[in-house]
């Protein structure tokens, strides 16, 4: 496997397998990821419960997805849309002076400080964006990038 | 496009185990904020308990030396390693600790009571509307 397929591979691997972990953990505990959400105060309790109970399956599928490159396309697709809401949401928060846990990963890991998330975040668009710009180009698709 | 339908069909494949754990998943949200969190109990509740109960103050400590319930002790994720021995040393093992914070809008005394468990600290509880719930009943 040449270098620049060996790096697809890797961005590939580690955004999907991050979106399959933080699908997991909110998926055990919808409950508390719903205390997560409601805790950015942006939508109603309803809101915030729909999306407790469905957001983390997006992301396990869409996390998987990219990981077997099944759909790929269609999973990064989503995952691109998710970081950006996540940021949008988190930078909002930054700007109502809103001291709380991101939630990004349930409660797996200890409470994320919110510049820690924008952070990971940041590093993850980058990741998505070297895909997407390898399968914009065409030649070299996320699709192919295991070719042999 | 193709990007799109697939989006469209995880979205649509999501939806399947989402109807799943909003009726059956164990730690499934309530639907309506007034029904209680897994978790959170009423004060009427607690207070049925009776005085076995330790009570934990999540609030800051400026909000805790202004008033508190009578013997809480102060325990926030601020000062989390300073106050945390001065927990332990007032904790019986399996003594109910409720822990509360300001109102129902605030979420800090759910974050104090998962790393109280996170520490084996069991059983924990939140009280419903916080400080404002026991106020209201003085």
């Amino acid at each position: 496997m040449r270098f620049p397929d060996l790096a697809l591979t890797a961005c590939r691997v580690i955004l999907g397998g991050l979106f399959l972990i933080a699908g997991v953990t909110k998926a055990y505990d919808p409950a508390a990821f719903a205390t997560e959400i409601q805790n950015y105060q942006l939508l109603p309790w309803v809101g915030d419960v729909l999306l407790s109970l469905f957001l983390p399956w997006v992301e396990i599928f869409a996390g998987c997805a990219l990981f077997l490159k099944r759909f790929e396309r269609g999973a990064l697709l989503l995952i691109s849309a998710m970081l950006i809401a996540y940021s949008v949401a988190l930078i909002s928060a930054i700007v109502r002076g809103l001291n709380i846990d991101c939630g990004c990963f349930g409660r797996l890991i200890s409470p994320t400080g919110i510049a820690w998330a924008l952070a990971r975040n940041a590093g993850l668009m980058i990741l998505a964006g070297v895909l997407w710009i390898f399968w914009l180009r065409g030649s070299r698709a996320p699709r192919i990038a295991d070719s042999k | 496009m193709t990007a799109v339908r697939q989006a469209l069909w995880i979205l649509l494949i999501a939806l399947l185990p989402a109807f799943f754990a909003s009726a059956f998943h164990p730690k499934r949200p309530a639907w309506s904020e007034d029904a209680l969190k897994p978790g959170e109990e009423r004060l009427g509740t607690v207070q049925s308990w009776g005085d076995s109960v330790l009570w934990v103050d999540a609030r800051s400590r400026k909000e805790f030396d202004t008033e508190h319930i009578p013997n809480a002790v102060l325990l926030n994720l601020e000062e989390w390693d300073q106050l945390f021995p001065a927990f332990l040393d007032r904790w019986q093992p399996n003594q109910k600790v409720v822990v509360y914070c300001s109102s129902l809008a605030c979420h800090m005394s759910e974050e104090v009571a998962d790393r109280l468990k996170r520490n084996s600290v069991e059983p924990v509880y939140v009280l419903k509307g916080g400080w404002e719930a026991w106020k209201s009943k003085q």
